[in-house]
């Protein structure tokens, strides 16, 4: 039973938080694209969407990389308040961090910091080096990553392993076909055909190919796996009061959001085939007065397709059961009932690590301000529900988004 | 740094044939995997006791590929969660039932502790017999 948490800002009020920029650059290999060079570029990018320069910004939010400690590092000890040129003026630099999830939490930072006062102006930045990083070393860092050292890593579990667990569970719980779950893919390649920043923009999927590639990871095929990507990506949250100022007519605020960690480590999940899902919704329907019926668009972290199936029975977009059928009926495809995931999500457009969650949010936050290329923006887009999830799947994370017109 | 002393209790227990629970001895309930304090009560009065080995398989696969560094001779294997019949649940390996096939393994599958595998540090288990 979730209890009843309202955030503490009014619709439009003042101190009300919004999205008002993005930027992305080009999701992929891109071995001569430096770390630092692709955080600079996303930032002017966000910064100019946003109608803002460096010196705008107080507050940097970043979200790590995984493949690097050393670029981490850099994060950490704020070089791109150097690069950006705003060292003397900055208030603040520093990262959140829950995975996958990141992205989720450092909106709700981000939004806290606005209400309350200590930030007017956040930057929140990120950028993955997975596409270009050595393969063997990443997975053995992800074997590492929502894995206890003295319990699991012993049995040889990494990433893929946990993918094909909850894929196994969902499909015995769901009594979904192999057919079913590929589906999933190719109606996120479908998007991502429509996506030119996407890693597989030129390339169609169909299920028979799919089912056709290796098996990685009973039951996951190759082409079922997630794609290490580069990639960067930003976005700029500020005051009502402060994007009114600035003459911003149209900006995107935070109806609620909703949160449940439901593990550590696999293992110790209750039901793999449901995860965090349910109580993060309940809690996100509670503090926004939303329902899954209200929204216009879904950007849900995909990582393995039935980690999204899971995801919408939990959110209530489908019936307990039928999520995989669900979107293989074609409904969240482009120009069906509910477009899912339009950047072309983890799947398609790339996993760039912890970025992939940030990719999927920042596609809503385009959507909702109607940025998006014409090929792929969801007329009248209003609302958005964002999902997100991190290390083992150890949490689901609910932000509900929605279109907000600022008055003069 | 030393290993703990619930990581070499229990690796010990798994390497005579015993798969080990810890048991708060304050509210007596099991802890999965062992803790430094009991989840349920926070006493840090944590003994062990010996599982009956039976449970229900909740998932498991099949890594063909991509093994973590060091593990690579193992391949194929599968990996798998146990939900045991004491209430708690682990991550485990599951024995083949022939070369290197795992096929009649199905979700909800009723499995036996089997022993400690061979080179690592955790439970093996089988499908129950009988
Ligand atoms: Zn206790």
């Amino acid at each position: 039973m979730a209890e009843n948490w309202t955030l503490n800002v009014a619709p439009g009020a003042a101190n009300d938080p919004v999205f008002v920029g993005v930027g992305e650059i080009r999701t992929g290999k891109f071995p001569d694209r430096s770390f630092i060079e692709a955080l600079t570029k996303v930032a002017i990018l966000a910064l100019r969407d946003a109608g803002m320069v460096p010196r705008d910004i107080d507050t940097i939010l970043l979200i790590p990389n995984l493949h690097s400690a050393a670029d981490q590092a850099d994060l950490v000890f704020s070089r791109m308040v150097e690069e950006l040129g705003i060292h003397g003026s900055c208030k603040a630099s520093y990262m959140v961090h829950s995975g996958g999830s990141t992205s989720d939490n450092a909106v709700r930072a981000a939004h806290g910091l606005i209400t309350a006062g200590h930030a007017q102006n956040v930057l929140v930045l990120q950028c993955e080096r997975w596409g270009s990083a050595d393969l063997n070393e990443m997975i053995t860092m992800l074997s590492k990553n929502g894995i206890p050292g003295e319990w699991e890593l012993p049995t040889g579990i990494q990433f893929n392993a946990i993918g094909a667990m909850i894929t196994r569970r969902y499909m015995h719980a769901s009594g979904s076909t192999a057919e079913d779950m590929a589906s999933i893919c190719v109606t996120l390649r479908k998007w991502a055909n429509l996506n030119e920043n996407a890693m597989f923009y030129e390339k169609p999927l169909t299920v028979e190919r799919i089912l056709a590639s290796q098996m990685v990871a009973d039951p996951l095929h190759a082409f079922e796996c997630p794609p290490m990507a580069d990639g960067a990506c930003a976005f700029v949250v500020t005051s009502t009061e402060n994007a009114k100022k600035r003459g911003i007519g149209n900006a995107v605020r935070l109806a609620g959001s909703g949160g449940c960690v439901s593990h550590y480590c696999l293992s110790q999940e209750p039901d793999q085939a449901v995860l965090g899902w349910p109580l993060a919704a309940e809690r996100a329907w509670n503090q926004s007065g939303w329902g899954p019926q209200d929204a216009d668009i879904l950007e849900i972290y995909d990582s393995y397709a039935a980690v999204t199936a899971i995801a919408l029975e939990g959110i209530g977009i489908a019936p307990k059961g039928d999520g995989a059928r669900w979107i293989a009926a074609g409904n969240g495809d482009p120009g069906g009932k509910l477009p899912l995931n339009t950047n072309g999500g983890l799947l398609s457009a790339g996993h760039t690590g912890v970025g992939g969650g940030t990719a999927l949010l920042v596609e809503g936050i385009r959507q909702l301000l109607h940025r998006a290329p014409s090929s792929r923006q969801v007329e009248d887009c209003q609302r958005a529900i964002i999902g997100g999830t991190g290390g083992s799947y150890m949490d689901a994370q609910i932000l509900l988004l929605e279109r907000t017109k600022l008055g003069a | 740094m030393t290993t703990p002393k619930i990581v070499s209790e229990f690796r010990a227990g798994l390497a005579s044939g015993e798969l080990l629970i810890q048991n708060c001895n304050a509210c007596g309930k099991p802890n999965m995997w062992p803790r430094y304090a009991c989840p349920h009560c926070q006493s840090e009065d944590l003994g062990w006791v010996s599982s009956a080995g039976k449970g229900t398989l909740h998932s498991f696969c099949v890594l063909r590929q991509g093994a973590p560094e060091g593990f690579e001779a193992d391949l194929p294997y599968a990996i798998g969660v146990v939900k045991l019949d004491e209430g708690v649940q682990l991550g485990v390996r599951l024995e083949p039932h022939g070369d290197e096939d795992w096929s009649a393994y199905q979700c909800d599958d009723r499995v036996e502790f089997a022993g400690k595998d061979d080179g690592r540090e955790c439970a093996v288990f089988r499908r129950a017999q009988g």
